[in-house]
């Protein structure tokens, strides 16, 4: 067991250590093939109406025009050892792990990515829950009533779920809940340290559009599933054993249908914790999502590479997770 | 995003029904296809959204040269001191049916229709570039099993370790308005086709793969390998038209998806250039200058769209996937 | 079977879209904006353009500013976005400052830190300030001339501070100084074009007479640095502050708060004022958020400065109470279309005076955001709130707006072209306002038979690689391109020298589009640099009227923005050099 963790946690750093690789030789090669030289690029980050020589001052200071594995190996240099970064009378120091500093405003990207998780951990993490919960009840439920008015209610609904693109219905229920009947009036964050009630509160919007959406797809995957496993004879047997049916249901029938939710829940989470984009702009939420959004923006790269690790890490690391779960689950998969 | 996709799909297809006696006629068999298409015709809802996805695709292709231009500016239908369109409902006449764009008096339905024209185009092309890779590497890897498999599996788990709409949005972002030959929005068109479909080719390819580690343990496999033929007759001769079914239902609902996509890569202004009318853009425009307050269709007018043709993709797509495979019905 | 569950979803669709329109319809007034317990009377649309609006000498409350971005640097030396110039007055206190009061007394320079107006000798050649004796910074330490000196020096160090505007390096002696985190010599007073020669003079040295230079000792820059505390990129989280406020804390991106700084004397400083107890902003804030938060008077201003969106727009205007405490002020802006001269055919004057008939400035108008959000039709290139302008219309802009169809089949005969031409339009694809604008621009010309062909581009490259770049311009013929301008400081060499004159054209970030080269232009400008700022405010006007007759340029709307303020705000009107609202002495009644 031991020794499949250990391959599976070195399988991930070798995939994240990939990512990295193959983000950073995009990023940087994009801009070269499509004609753009160092100097061009230098000149998108000095202010406005730049004398030639801010530009280059600029260029030489981003190490813009040093080949591609030299920028790179800086990079992965800086986030395990640190940088030492020349901030104009002094030399200042961004320890491990230094994500590099921003190309605008000089100042180190990881602090800023650590101020920013919580809040897209807060939205996602609020979200899964509900989601997950709701999504499978409703799954369930309509499965075991299939064909009712539930049944077609639910999933009708579900499926206006996962047809409504997130910004709409983000928009339409800030136009509704927020400005024009003040339920949740002035949505914005506010850390859960400084005022856990309005955390929540400033948080149900986004969390009710989110897990919409969501629970909608969930629960159209927990009712295929549980149709599915429950035509199987096994749970025929257990019938036929005299099980009471609540166990029946969850014990054997759940059980089995929720082995590709998991699945799928671990994906759509670790991809939620890079950043709800759609949901962190629309609500105006400071997370991740809409640092994202403000570093494409600004073209400014270490900032976006920061953001693609981080959002690559979770996937990742979700990944691993559910491998490892279905691995303790299933002892078949420990090869 | 995830895409609808059951993980758990049962070998083959549905099972053949045997054909009763009529008196004075000849007994057909029916092949496969025949069954799964009587059983969807069956199924009203999914033709119904059938029908509006082949009226969308003909709208897409037919409608940009039938509506009037969607960049006519016009002006004398603005309230200038509110930028509100004149008259009820967003400014309905009978020369603009479904009214016009506040500030600049651009009517709806035309730039409504040439959205369409972009929006699918997008997502079909995009879609066919994920089946295309996915099949062929799902197909290899279920096939020839062993260290091939395990380096595809690899692969795409780790082009599923990218963040989707992180990356789209920041190659999006950093290419410039010409590169490669193409310029303008004939390069947004491709990199946005080949963000979504490339990365996007696991979730076909680990589908495929697993249909076709099923597929090769049936006996027309061994009788074709048995009668010597080489791996790509098998491939493509026998495998591949048995997978044509998952295919084509993974593929539309592939599709509802790619749509959406694209729509929030618009949303978020890293999609077609700006005077190009696509639904994102429109409801990026709708919110950002606060016209879903003085005209509100402005706002429900793309998001009810997108909604339409998403799910008339999605139901499609589930009326097809139940037709081939009736047991999650 | 499925036929019911298709009416769930499409009954959720339905109603989501009655809902929305039956309780949204436009116009009807909802929230009244006036937060309970405000006793000041009711005042006037625009009272806030030529008088004070609420005076009050009331201390105490936090008064909060939101942002829909975030600064360039919150670094006074390298910041060059306007509302920062703005708000950097509540903490940086710079050699000159435009004076504090409404109307068109608010374009005066000033002396801030300086004593006076300052002397100039050697033929105009040198330049000598004195500053006051007893300003200190937030830690104590009294200013002098040397820290001055040092907030200069630091500016040239292009590397660190890459934002700000570049003019030292233009009119000084010594342009090639590195700055003094490359030059650590003469105890970091290395820039050799300015002296000190005691704690309260400062003397520069120009390259060649520049009458305007106190206009460019207003910019923050000139605020001073002691070179003790200067952190280099990191001085923008907590500059040294000479203000009435200093920084507490700056999240990054996030917020700022600013409390009154104790060391501020305020008889130095009449320009501004100390009232609240502390200060907010907000950044990256959502616009609609901000308009509902201003309407609900949960903050009072909107930092940008370039007024409410179309929703609030339209609350506004549309209920009396909200209109009277609104301001509509000239922002300083301006957009026009330049009409290149180098260009085939617009390379004839009367081809170009064409194009300045037959546009419809109406329908430009309601491109940028009709007469209240986007501006007043323009006839001449500087709007109203410059010292010099003055009103003239050589091309029936004000009297003719919807263009005139006739005289501009006249020039185009006169041109050589009578049945029009055909060119290329220039603009920003990712402007909406200057694509709507580009659009109305081409159907107006094709009613006199000019075809002009739309070719967008990215905002960000748009000066150095396009239309700021000749050689593209020429090889692409790009006759006309849209652009936008404000001046550096209020007066017409500020606002007309990089757009006309002849020696400005550069073959990357180029200003002067339309690449005028007219020798009776470049006389005036160099006449303007031999005599005093007063004596110039009569050559300003003339210049602006023969561009115009050159048919370089073609007005299109002297920018404005709708402002709203909250009835807590006091002592608000617009600073006319901004076009917002003077930062530097609100209050909040709490």
């Amino acid at each position: 067991m031991l020794f499949f963790i250990t391959r599976r946690l070195i399988l991930t750093v070798f995939l994240l250590l990939l990512v990295s690789m193959i983000t950073f030789a995009i990023f940087f090669l994009v801009p070269r093939l499509a004609g753009q030289n160092a100097y061009e690029l230098a000149a998108q980050y000095v202010g406005r109406n730049p004398t030639p020589g801010a530009i280059k001052a600029v260029e030489i200071k981003l190490g813009l025009n040093d080949p591609l594995y030299l920028q790179y190996g800086r990079y992965i240099k800086g986030i395990v050892a640190g940088i030492h970064y020349n901030n104009g009378p002094d030399v200042s120091y961004c320890p491990f792990p230094c994500f590099g500093y921003s190309f605008r405003n000089d100042q180190p990207v990881w602090p800023q990515l650590i101020s920013d998780a919580p809040v897209t951990l807060s939205i996602a993490i609020g979200a899964a829950v509900l989601w997950l919960i709701g999504g499978v009840a409703i799954g369930v439920l309509s499965a075991l009533r299939r064909g009712s008015f539930f049944d077609r209610l639910s999933m009708g609904i579900a499926l206006a779920g996962v047809s409504l693109p997130v910004f709409f219905t983000g928009l339409v229920s800030l136009e509704l809940f927020s400005y024009k009947w003040a339920i949740f009036p002035n949505v914005h964050y506010v850390g859960i340290t400084t005022n856990p009630l309005l955390w929540a509160r400033n948080l149900v919007l986004p969390w009710l559009t989110l897990a919409f959406l969501y629970a909608a797809l969930y629960a159209r995957l927990t009712r295929a599933g549980m149709l599915e496993t429950m035509g199987e004879d096994y749970i025929r047997t257990a019938r036929a054993k005299g099980l009471p049916e609540r166990r029946v249901v969850l014990k054997h029938g759940l059980r089995a249908a929720l082995t590709p939710i998991v699945t799928i829940f671990g994906l759509d989470l670790g991809l939620l914790l890079g950043g709800a984009i759609l949901t962190e702009t629309t609500f105006s939420m400071p997370g991740l999502g809409q640092f994202t959004i403000l570093a494409i923006q600004n073209q400014d790269l270490p900032e976006i590479m920061g953001v693609v690790m981080i959002a690559s890490f979770f996937i990742v690391i979700a990944n691993m997770i559910v491998d490892i779960m279905y691995a303790v689950v299933d002892p078949r998969v420990r090869f | 995003m995830a895409v609808p996709i059951d993980v758990a799909t049962g070998p083959g297809g549905p099972e053949p029904v045997a054909p009763l006696p009529i008196p004075g006629k000849a007994i057909e068999g029916r092949s496969l296809g025949r069954i799964a298409w009587m059983r969807l015709r069956r199924d009203k809802v999914a033709m119904g959204g059938g029908v509006v996805v082949v009226l969308l695709i003909l709208t897409a292709i037919i409608g940009p040269h039938v509506v009037q231009n969607p960049d006519t500016y016009n002006a004398n239908l603005i309230n200038p001191t509110f930028l509100r369109p004149n008259g009820a409902f967003g400014g309905i006449s009978l020369a603009h049916p479904l009214g016009v764009e506040p500030e600049t008096g651009r009517d709806l339905l035309a730039r409504i229709v040439v959205g369409a024209q972009y929006s699918l185009l997008i997502a079909f092309l995009s879609t066919c570039l994920a089946v295309g890779i996915g099949t062929f590497f799902g197909v290899v890897a279920g096939y020839f099993g062993g260290w091939i498999d395990s380096i595809i599996a690899r692969a795409m788990d780790l082009f599923l370790a990218f963040p989707l709409l992180v990356f789209a949005l920041a190659l999006a972002g950093v290419i410039p308005s010409s590169a490669f030959g193409l310029s303008g929005n004939a390069l947004r068109i491709a990199v946005l086709i080949f963000v979504i479909g490339f990365f996007n080719w696991p979730y076909m390819g680990r589908i495929i793969r697993g249909q076709t580690l099923s597929l090769r343990e049936r006996e027309f496999v061994d009788a074709a390998r048995s009668l010597g033929a080489r791996a790509p007759y098998v491939l493509f001769r026998e495998l591949l038209p048995n997978l044509v079914a998952p295919i084509l239902v993974y593929a539309t609902l592939l599709m509802p998806t790619n749509i959406l996509f694209e729509a929030a890569l618009d949303y978020l202004g890293v999609g077609l250039y700006v005077p190009t009318p696509t639904w994102g853009q429109m409801l990026a425009s709708a919110v950002q200058n606060g016209y879903y307050y003085i005209d509100p269709e402005f706002m429900l007018v793309p998001g009810l769209t997108i909604f339409i043709t998403v799910m008339a993709f999605n139901l499609f797509g589930d009326g097809l996937r139940d037709a081939l495979d009736p047991k999650t019905r | 079977m499925k036929r019911r569950s298709i009416f769930a979803a499409t009954a959720l669709g339905a109603m989501a879209a009655l809902l929305i329109s039956a309780c949204s319809s436009g116009g009807s007034s909802s929230s009244s904006g006036s937060t309970p317990g405000s006793t000041t009377a009711a005042v006037a649309f625009n009272a806030g353009l030529n008088s004070v609006v609420n005076p009050s000498s009331q201390k105490g409350g936090t008064l909060t500013f939101d942002n829909s971005s975030t600064p360039d640097s919150f670094d006074p030396g390298n910041t060059y976005y306007a509302w920062v110039l703005n708000f950097d007055r509540l903490f940086a206190m710079p050699l000159f400052t435009y004076k504090s009061c409404p109307g068109t007394c608010g374009l005066q320079l000033v002396p801030d830190l300086a004593t006076d107006m300052g002397t100039t000798s050697d033929n105009g050649l040198t330049w000598t300030f004195h500053i006051q004796s007893d300003v200190k910074f937030e830690d104590g330490t009294t200013v002098t001339s040397q820290d001055v000196k040092y907030a200069i020096e630091r500016t040239y160090d292009r590397s660190v501070m890459a934002n700000g505007p570049t003019y030292y390096q233009v009119l000084l002696k010594d342009p090639t100084y590195p700055g003094p985190y490359k030059d650590r010599a003469k105890n970091l007073m290395g820039l050799t074009s300015v002296q000190t020669p005691n704690a309260t003079t400062i003397v520069f040295n120009l390259q060649a007479p520049f009458p305007d230079f106190p206009y460019v000792l207003a910019f923050p820059n000139t605020a001073p640095v002691p070179p003790a505390k200067d952190t280099g990129t990191n001085y923008q989280l907590h500059p040294m502050s000479t203000g009435p406020y200093k920084f507490q804390s700056y999240q990054l991106n996030k917020q700022l708060v600013l409390v009154p700084n104790t060391e501020w004397n305020p008889a130095t400083d009449p320009n501004a004022k100390q009232l609240p107890s502390k200060i907010i902003m907000n950044l990256n804030v959502n616009q609609a958020d901000i308009d509902n938060r201003l309407l609900a008077g949960d903050i009072q201003v909107d930092s940008a400065g370039t007024g409410v969106a179309a929703a609030a727009q339209a609350k506004i205007l549309s209920n009396p109470t909200l209109k009277a405490d609104s301001d509509d002020p000239y922002t300083g802006f301006a957009f026009f279309a330049y009409l290149n001269t180098k260009v085939a055919p617009m390379n004839n004057v009367h081809c170009r005076e064409a194009v300045e008939y037959a546009v419809n400035k109406v329908n430009t108008q309601t491109a940028y955001g009709g007469p209240y959000a986007g501006g007043a039709i323009a006839s001449t290139v500087m709007p109203p709130n410059i010292v010099g302008y003055k009103k003239f219309d050589l091309y029936n802009a004000l009297t003719q707006s919807t263009g005139d169809v006739t005289a501009a089949k006249q020039q185009l005969a006169m041109c050589g072209q009578p049945n029009g031409f055909t060119t290329n339009l220039a603009y920003r694809s990712d402007r909406p306002k200057e694509t709507a604008a580009a659009t109305a621009i081409q159907a107006s010309l094709a009613l006199v038979g000019i075809k002009a062909t739309l070719k967008g581009y990215p905002a960000g490259s748009y000066y150095t690689d396009f239309a700021g770049a000749p050689a593209y311009v020429h090889s692409h013929d790009i006759g006309i391109a849209m652009g936008g301008w404000g001046a550096d400081w209020p007066d017409g060499f500020g606002f007309l020298d990089e757009l006309s004159a002849g020696n400005t054209i550069a073959p990357t970030g180029n200003t002067n589009i339309e690449e005028l080269n007219d020798p009776v232009v470049n006389n005036m400008f160099k006449q303007s640099n031999s005599q005093t700022a007063t004596a110039n405010q009569a050559l300003w006007p003339q210049i602006d009227e023969q561009i115009m007759k050159d048919a370089g340029i073609l007005p299109l709307i002297y920018a404005k923005a709708l402002l709203y303020r909250p009835t807590n705000l006091t002592n608000v009107y617009v600073q006319a050099y901004y076009g917002m609202f003077n930062y530097a002495v609100l209050g909040v009644q709490s």
